[in-house]
């Protein structure tokens, strides 16, 4: 059955990925191409020419292989959490959801990795671990819903990175269908492997131009010891890198985030959650450490007293138990969630972390100056120099006029970007609504390169065409 | 008015725990600690009795090993004046617990005892219930709301069906139910100040108390595992289940 306005495949065509996958992984009705055809982005209307469910790589294969004969446009679709408008097929295209590649196998404990399908849910992936006395360390609110085949294409970061790295350092190898329906298997595991380039790092955060990840050996750490979760009240962005120094230099921080008091008031207010202190401020950091002695703590409080001379913080708490670390956890993680409803205009922005006070004072500038009228939620990792800036969208405002006075004021954030030699996309990936930016960040010839690494994977140029930049 | 409260130190709330391989135990080796929640609330009602001026003193107790000082210093960072230590020695029973409390009552002579209504670790919801008769004080189990007026406090109790109040003269002992209050984060400089607070440690036989056991603990297991679920194909074949397999109808 087909309820798809535009554009329908011919019944040859349908029939021939039936035979692939089976008729009822077929998918072709409104509410699958609404559900399946777009990420968390609400800008563009999904338009898929049809939905498939493939449960075996030699399915993906055969799909690829019949869409590059006959020219059809595919867009892999995991979790669709992202951000960017890379999961969204908006222009017809065959969209190939890896949800029923979900196996965990092969689990190794001498070498701490184990083998996954492109589905795995991230979470899955991270309660495997804590079953093995394990821990898998990439985590970000979305966990319950993203894939690894999804995290490993937007090389996802999250709010461990200051201490475990982004989602590549946890891809020990990974298989990926090319373009033209070919298996590549990349790195198979290895600690070392200089034989040749590392092609395996070129599809990591690749957004699926260059094939489709189906599936990963992923690494897994130590648990971290009795973490505990501090929440300190800052009264600037300067102050907060310095309290960010003065940590880092005597303890190895798990995380170290940031928000500002209005995106604290929106998680208070929509999710019943308790402010940490009452002292105003305007910024709070979050830090996480682990326990490995009681001398981590005596030191955390230490540093606190000193930050609290210096002028840096105003007051703080810490967590005294795992559901109070937890709660803490949530003013930060929750909201993403909670400021969805204002359709925010997010920028995910990053420099080094050193220049990250000048750098956001610049920003906020420009951003104040633009939108007067617009209230503005900054959060983020800025531990790792990246931060969130979210523009919400006043409820009477239609969409597309929003859209485009943000798309304005964005020109001249990423003019600020450029000049600190920063990144118009820090974690988040490019996908369909950074790519008029891309300039911003990459040199010409780098876009060219890519380009061409593109052409190499993908000769037909099947693959998420005109996500991160047009062919 | 001085304000007595008892903490627990337990395994926290949020760990998944599990039995030890010869089933003697819960299996308490490098586990997560925490203040029991309900006693958590316990000190937030006291304090805020502070905060409101009604009481003068809320003075914190705990029954247990040297750790559980750690539990105590929470409590005195969330604004509990001082502290008292009773020092035992591994799991002791709800009887002796209130004993001992009994014994710190009249040391201490509180109007008000507040208590949680039960720790999570046994789940006995005994010990105020035992500390009342022993003490001869009133009691207002299963707090969801807590009112001092004058010389009586009135308690409104979660009862099955419905919330009953009760007004009690004081001495009193209050047990607190989980909606009474949502306690607050210790904040850092009181965590640093409570460091500094005065903290004593009693001997059971410092209050006159025998520490027996009546009760011995057989075996501890986990409960047993959820088989994973399945998909039925139609209502027909569920029916069939139900009958045949699940014989439910
Ligand atoms: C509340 C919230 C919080 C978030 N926080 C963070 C954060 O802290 N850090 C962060 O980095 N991100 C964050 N994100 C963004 C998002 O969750 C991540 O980008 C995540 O990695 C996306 O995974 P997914 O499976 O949902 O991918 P999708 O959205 O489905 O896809 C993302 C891109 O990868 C491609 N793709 C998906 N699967 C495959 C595959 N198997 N093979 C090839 N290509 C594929 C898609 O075509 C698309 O281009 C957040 C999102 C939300 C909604």
């Amino acid at each position: 059955m087909n309820d798809l306005a535009t554009p329908r495949l011919s019944p040859a065509t349908l029939s021939a990925l039936a035979d692939i996958v089976g008729a009822e992984r077929v998918l072709t009705d409104a509410e699958s191409a609404a559900h399946y055809g777009r990420d968390w982005t609400r800008f563009h209307t999904p338009t898929p020419s049809a939905v498939l469910l493939p449960g075996s790589i030699e399915e993906v294969q055969d799909i690829v292989r019949l869409a590059a004969r006959e020219g059809l446009a595919i867009v892999p679709s995991g979790g669709r959490t992202g951000l960017s408008a890379g999961a969204v097929a908006a222009n017809g295209e065959l969209v190939i959801a890896l949800d029923r590649l979900s196996s965990i196998a092969d689990f190794n404990p001498v070498e701490r990795t184990v083998r996954c399908g492109a589905g795995v849910i991230t979470e899955q992936l991270q309660q495997f671990a804590e079953g093995q006395g394990l821990y898998y360390p990439v985590d970000f609110a979305s966990a319950g819903s993203s894939q690894i085949g999804g995290n490993i294409s937007t090389n996802a970061g999250g709010i461990k990175v200051i201490r475990h790295g982004m989602t590549r350092d946890w891809v020990a190898g990974l298989k990926l269908v090319t373009g033209t329906g070919e298996l590549l298997d990349l790195n198979r595991g290895l600690v070392k492997n200089n034989a040749g380039y590392d092609l395996r790092q070129l599809v990591i955060g690749a957004e699926g131009t260059l094939g489709i990840v189906v599936e990963a050996t992923m690494a897994l750490a130590r648990p971290p010891q009795d973490p505990a979760v501090l929440v300190l009240g800052v009264p600037d962005m300067g102050a907060i890198m310095q309290v960010l120094a003065a940590y880092q230099a005597k303890m190895d921080l798990q995380a170290f985030e940031f928000f500002s008091e209005l995106a604290l008031q929106k998680v208070v207010e929509h999710q019943g959650l308790q402010r940490p202190f009452e002292t105003p401020a305007e910024y709070y950091a979050l830090l996480e450490f682990e326990q490995l002695t009681g001398a981590d703590m005596e030191q955390a409080m230490a540093l606190f007293e000193h930050c609290v001379e210096q002028g840096w913080v105003v007051d703080g708490v810490a967590s005294q138990s795992v559901a109070q670390a937890e709660s803490l956890w949530r003013l930060r993680e929750d909201i993403s969630e909670t400021i969805s409803r204002w359709t925010p205009y997010k920028n995910d922005i990053s420099t080094t972390v050193a220049k990250v006070p000048d750098f956001l004072s610049e920003v906020e500038q420009v951003v104040n100056g633009a939108y007067p009228d617009f209230e503005i939620v900054w959060f983020g990792h800025i531990g790792d120099g990246n931060v969130h800036l979210n523009v919400l969208k006043p409820d009477d405002l239609p969409v597309d006029e929003f859209k485009q006075r943000c798309g304005e004021v964005s020109q001249w954030v990423f003019e600020i970007v450029q000049r600190y030699g920063g990144s118009v996309s820090a974690e988040h990936g490019v996908g369909l609504l950074k790519k008029d930016y891309l300039p911003y960040s990459r040199s010409e010839l780098e876009i060219d390169l890519m380009r061409q690494i593109k052409r190499a994977f993908d000769p037909a140029g099947i693959m998420n065409p005109g996500k991160i930049f047009d062919a | 008015m001085k304000v007595l409260v008892a903490v627990k130190r337990v395994v926290d709330y949020n760990v998944k725990v599990r039995a030890k391989a010869d089933g003697s135990d819960v299996d308490l080796n490098n586990v997560k600690m925490a203040i029991n929640p309900f006693c958590e609330i316990a000190v937030e009602e006291a304090v805020r009795l502070k905060e409101a001026g009604v009481a003068s003193e809320v003075v914190v107790v705990s029954v247990g090993e040297k750790s559980c000082q750690e539990q105590i210093r929470t409590a005195l960072a969330l604004g509990a004046d001082r502290g008292i230590q009773v020092e035992t020695e591994g799991a002791v029973e709800p009887l002796v617990v209130a004993k001992l409390l009994k014994g710190v009552v009249e040391k201490e002579q509180p109007q008000l005892v507040i208590l949680g209504k039960q720790s999570i670790d046994g789940d006995n919801n005994q010990t105020g219930q035992m500390l009342g008769a022993l003490a001869n004080m009133a009691q207002g189990t299963f707090a969801s709301e807590v009112k001092v007026d004058g010389d009586a406090v009135s308690v409104t109790r979660e009862v099955d069906g419905g919330l009953q109040t009760v007004k009690l003269k004081l001495p009193a002992i209050v047990t607190t139910d989980l909606r009474l209050n949502e306690p607050r984060y210790a904040s850092l400089p009181n965590i640093m100040k409570a460091k500094k607070k005065q903290l004593d440690v009693f001997s059971p036989a410092d209050l006159g108390v025998e520490v027996k056991s009546h009760l011995t603990q057989l075996r501890v297991e986990p409960p047993a595992e959820r088989q994973a679920g399945i998909k039925v194909a139609s209502v027909d074949e569920l029916v069939d289940k139900l009958k045949n397999e699940a014989k439910v109808i």
